[in-house]
């Protein structure tokens, strides 16, 4: 019961992803089925942490436990040019090199202040090689757009609804919004 | 006399073929059950049945693998239909892709094509607009094209006819440009698009902003619970389809009640190859039908034919049905079939802000997508250096954004709290285009598709007066904007192809001479009586409505005077 129930949970956390629990998998691969790419387990790790750092759990579930990682993956693979996927990867691997330099340790066993901070150092475009901006770019984009779409944002935080349960207000005063912009 | 799985002669023949069950075909199709008559109902495509076969009408966001992007290597495979604003993984599945149904570009054209039953009408925009004198009498008054055989007396209480049936929202704004219809309550304008509007009348005379008139049940009457349809909810979910059969559709609204008749036979996957004429008789007496599956070619009978097929393909269609009478296609003893192809300029946008109204923002979905500009450019009178004028779209919304930069625990709550920004409006400008005799579809002698019909041959482009039009749009609004304290506009030229507006139109155009024109002011083939085209191949200009609701109100009174000829004999 409790495998099933861990199963069904990876399945519900991904939002939408097909994901292979990891251990029904060769062991060293990613737990989802991609068709271009060919990411290790390692690899998917890495991004799970850098999802983590960019949108971490915090009261509510972050990046990495909402699957957007996952999600970033699925995008690269199905949606990008191979030329991109590429780029991706070799940016991936030099985000590694490049926090191993400045911490003297790779970016799993960074803290997470060192995280936070190498992201950021990448983000105002300190100096690094030009791959690393290319992965951060597609990373950063698509981790957030995993996130703010996956099923525990969009049912719990931007409450979308599929029929509005408000009619169409063309005058509603701004300061009746709550604080996610909805009606109070 | 035949086998068992074509039927016999009798099991073929009907009083009426409706050939396209989009958004003309089904109000044929309507009609003519209503009217007692047996009515067989073909289309190219696979049944979409209504609510059942709308696989995505109830998704959220997080259930479409790629949040609604399509996969890049759909996208290179289908360049063309790619291109099209709404080929999305929640529609893409009302599209054809390019590769299914070739056609040759002999000047780059983006023929958007549904090929299903209720065709285009799941995914149409829904915008419903009548036309009045001003287009109608347009190519007399300006000099192009021929004159319309119709006016807007003609039109009027068939308009009329057929927004009572399918529900139309929108205000009786009173303009002698934009007739009034038959009205469900409008979707409001907001507190900017109001204050646009309220300026306009102010500083300029006939320029006015209205609800976007929309076919859409603000408001049910009985006779659309009758139907089955209820209230729309503003899910704005629409090209998806409406398991409320909140807007108009074949699917949820001619078509079902045609089949409630009894009186209906539809039949999906079946493309008509040809019509066919009886030189003894001198009329036709049927079609050649293609079974898409078996490749089978069947004939069926009928009294009265209707073609539906949509612009382009009901031009190939006649030009396919040649005979030792008709060698140059079905009616086109002129030659003029396929020419004076025309559509709509929708090659311009623009978008700015404006300051203050912080007070007010918009809560919910408007299903009208905000207001709607009427020509008011030569208008009254011939005031520029190009011919005719354009419609605009005319849309305010409040932004709402996040400042994303950063990492970490902060930016998360800030994604969680979108700033509500300034007030953004945007606009898209609807030209007439004028039809040409070069502006053309042909059939190509040589390639044939898979159903051995050949392949239609388009040629048509944007021309000068198009140029003009679009530079006038730009400096129009640049001024009424910046006039009504509205900044930072900015304009865009859309690189886009003819085509990708979907509404081609014209080819088998309307007319009093049989010398000029392909049809009667009763959309009848001026030399064969018996067959109406009542879709967009009729259109002898292109105005700046969008021009469903005028295809649905031309289908509805062609079939009415086709009742009554077939009930004088006359057919």
């Amino acid at each position: 019961m409790k495998r099933r129930s861990a199963i069904r949970d990876l399945i519900l956390i991904a939002g939408g992803i097909t994901i292979l629990p990891s251990f029904q998998n060769k062991p060293g691969k990613a737990s989802l089925a991609l068709k271009n790419m060919d990411i290790s387990a390692d690899q998917e790790k890495l991004l799970a942490e850098i999802a983590s750092t960019i949108i971490p759990k915090t009261a509510t579930p972050g990046a990495k436990e909402l699957g957007s990682h996952l999600f970033a993956l699925k995008m690269l693979d199905d949606c990008y040019e191979k030329e991109d996927q590429q780029i991706f990867l070799t940016g991936l691997k030099a985000l590694d090199e490049v926090t191993k330099k400045r911490f003297q340790r790779s970016f799993m066993r960074c803290t997470p202040a060192q995280r936070e901070k190498i992201l950021l150092s990448v983000e105002n475009k300190e100096t690094f090689p030009p791959e690393v901006f290319s992965f951060y770019e597609i990373m950063k984009a698509k981790t957030l757009q995993g996130y703010m779409t996956s099923k525990y944002v969009v049912l719990n935080i931007t409450k979308y609804e599929i029929i509005p349960s408000v009619p169409y207000n063309g005058y509603y005063r701004v300061k009746n919004l709550n604080v996610n912009g909805r009606q109070l | 006399m035949e086998d068992n799985y074509k039927g016999s002669v009798k099991e073929r023949s009907f009083d009426a073929i409706v050939i396209g069950s989009g958004m003309s075909g089904g109000w044929a199709a309507k009609e003519f059950t209503e009217k007692g008559l047996k009515t067989l109902v073909l289309e190219r495509g696979r049944d979409v049945k209504h609510i059942k076969d709308y696989p995505t009408a109830n998704k959220f966001p997080y259930e479409f693998e790629h949040r609604g992007e399509m996969p890049l290597d759909i996208k290179k495979a289908n360049p063309i239909i790619n291109r099209c604003y709404a080929f999305r993984e929640d529609a893409a599945h009302f599209f054809v892709k390019d590769s299914e149904h070739p056609y040759i570009e002999e000047k780059p054209f983006d023929w958007i094509r549904g090929y299903q039953v209720g065709g285009k009408s799941l995914m149409w925009a829904k915008a419903t607009q009548r036309w009045s004198d001003f287009d109608y009498e347009g190519p007399a008054r300006d000099g192009f094209a021929v004159d319309w055989p119709i006016r807007e007396k003609d039109m009027a209480p068939w308009y009329s006819h057929v927004e009572k049936f399918a529900g139309i929202a929108g205000n009786r704004d009173g303009l002698k440009q934009l007739p009034d219809g038959e009205f469900l309550p409008a979707f409001p304008l907001n507190v900017v698009e109001d204050y646009f509007k309220k300026q306009l009348i102010q500083k300029y005379e006939h320029r006015h902003v209205i609800s976007e008139r929309v076919a859409h049940l603000s408001k049910p009457n009985p006779i659309h619970y009758e139907q089955g349809r209820a209230q729309c909810m503003s899910r704005n979910l629409c090209h998806r389809g409406c398991p409320l059969g909140g807007y108009f559709s074949s699917n949820s609204s001619t078509l079902p009640w045609a089949e409630k008749t009894g009186n209906m036979t539809l039949r999906p996957f079946s493309v008509v190859h040809s019509v066919i004429y009886d030189e003894q008789k001198g009329k036709a007496t049927g079609v050649r039908v293609i079974d898409t599956n078996s490749k089978e070619v069947i004939e069926y009978y009928a009294k009265v034919i209707f073609v539906n097929a949509g612009a382009l393909n009901s031009n190939l269609l006649l030009l396919n049905s040649t005979s030792h009478r008709f060698p140059n296609g079905l009616g086109n003893d002129n030659g003029l079939m396929g020419k004076f192809v025309a559509f709509h300029n929708y090659s311009a946008r623009l978008s700015a802000e404006i300051d203050g109204f912080k007070e007010f923002t918009t809560i919910g979905r408007n299903p009208a997508g905000g207001g709607y500009m009427p020509r008011f450019r030569n208008l009254f009178k011939q005031e520029t250096n190009f011919l005719r004028g354009y419609a605009a779209g005319f849309n305010a919304y409040r932004s709402s954004h996040s400042d994303t930069s950063g990492v970490g625990a902060d930016l998360k709550k800030r994604l969680a709290k979108p700033e509500v920004g300034p007030w953004k409006i945007g606009s898209h400008m609807m030209g007439e285009t004028i039809p040409k005799e070069t502006n053309m579809v042909s059939l190509d002698q040589t390639r044939k598709d898979d159903f051995d019909m050949p392949l239609l041959k388009i040629s048509v482009v944007f021309d000068e007066n198009d140029e003009k039009m679009r530079q006038d749009y730009f400096d129009q609004f640049t001024e009424m904007l910046t006039n009504t304290g509205f900044k930072n506009i900015k304009t865009q030229t859309s690189s886009q192809n003819p085509g990708s507006d979907i509404h081609e139109m014209g080819g088998i155009r309307m007319g009093h001479d049989p010398k000029t024109s392909l049809l009667n002011k009763w959309n009848q083939l001026h030399v064969c009586k018996n067959v109406y085209v009542t879709d967009g191949a009729c259109m002898t200009s292109t105005s700046t409505q969008n021009p469903s609701l005028t295809y649905m109100a031309l289908t509805a009174r062609a079939v009415d005077h086709a009742f009554a000829e077939l009930k004088r004999g006359e057919l």
